[in-house]
């Protein structure tokens, strides 16, 4: 009697694949984060740039007070109302910088609504600025102890 | 013409799972493409602006906590390729800073502020920034809507 002889057929086992790719699956999605990842840009004067003293009245002066209410050149002004004036100010001067001042206990949120209507100038009256400088409190107080204010 | 009477074929109901295979590592591939490793976690409300610039990849971040935050107001710093630690001084933000700008002085950093924190604490940040000679700051910021 002639015994049949069984025959195995080579194969990779792919059953558990698609467990392991699910792992995977989520692993990413869990620890992945659709981070923000955009923001407002502000370029700091190089060290070998020539960096000049700007002086308050040289200048468009922005001060940003808690409450997120906005005081240029000492007057109070809307926020609506501070593009025209500085665009009224730059006409005259195209190279007057702007100053943007906060005291410490508004809050972040307040400054940047200021800065970002700011950078939208040349979209919301058509004027560039080309200096919009952020002193810190640091700098500040250098440049009024330099000038003899206490 | 008679029939023959055979055995009715009986067909296993089953769903075909061949090409789930394909669309699944579809799906790895995609998330690994864009797979980003978010260094600082702390959660925050960003202030809202119109004007965003795409910030470069891997800059270095500062976050500060928002006051609800516990503990509130902390100050943490990574380099962009790892996870942001805390740090108790404003002068650790200027060292960490002038050890980034020294291995590479084009390095952008990122300031991650709630939009209710003081802004006399993002003031020491950036006070520490300018200090450290740091060229590009970007202010991270969520998109505004006309909602808002």
């Amino acid at each position: 009697m002639k015994i049949q002889k069984k025959t195995f057929t080579a194969e990779i086992f792919t059953g558990s694949m698609a467990d392991i790719s699910f792992l995977l699956i989520i692993y990413f999605m869990v620890t992945m984060a659709f981070s923000a990842n955009r923001g407002m840009d502000f370029a700091l004067p190089e060290e070998n740039q020539k960096v000049t003293e700007i002086k308050q009245e040289d200048a468009v002066d922005i001060l940003v007070q808690p409450g997120g209410v906005i005081q240029v050149d000492g007057k109070p002004m809307p926020l609506e109302g501070l593009l025209p004036y500085v665009k009224s100010k730059l006409l005259q001067n195209p190279e007057k910088p702007v100053i943007l001042r906060t005291d410490p206990n508004a809050t972040y949120g307040n400054m940047i609504t200021v800065f970002d209507e700011l950078r939208q100038a040349p979209e919301k009256v058509g004027i560039e600025i080309k200096t919009i400088s952020i002193p810190t409190r640091r700098e500040i107080e250098n440049i009024w102890s330099m000038l003899g204010v206490a | 013409m008679a029939f023959m009477r055979g055995r009715a074929r009986r067909v296993e109901a089953q769903i075909f799972t061949a090409s789930m295979a394909d669309i699944v590592f579809l799906l790895i591939i995609f998330f690994i493409l864009t797979y980003k490793v978010e260094v600082d976690k702390t959660k925050m409300e960003l202030p809202k602006t119109v004007l965003r610039e795409k910030i470069p990849e891997k800059a270095a971040v500062i976050s500060v906590s928002p006051t609800w935050a516990e503990p509130p107001l902390v100050v943490r710093v990574s380099t962009g390729e790892e996870m942001a630690l805390p740090v108790t001084t404003d002068e650790e933000i200027v060292t960490f800073a002038s050890n980034v700008v020294a291995q590479d002085p084009a390095k952008a950093f990122i300031v991650k502020a709630d939009r209710e924190v003081p802004y006399e604490r993002v003031d020491t940040v950036l006070d520490a920034l300018k200090q450290a000679k740091v060229k590009v700051i970007y202010l991270l910021s969520e998109q505004k809507t006309v909602d808002d």
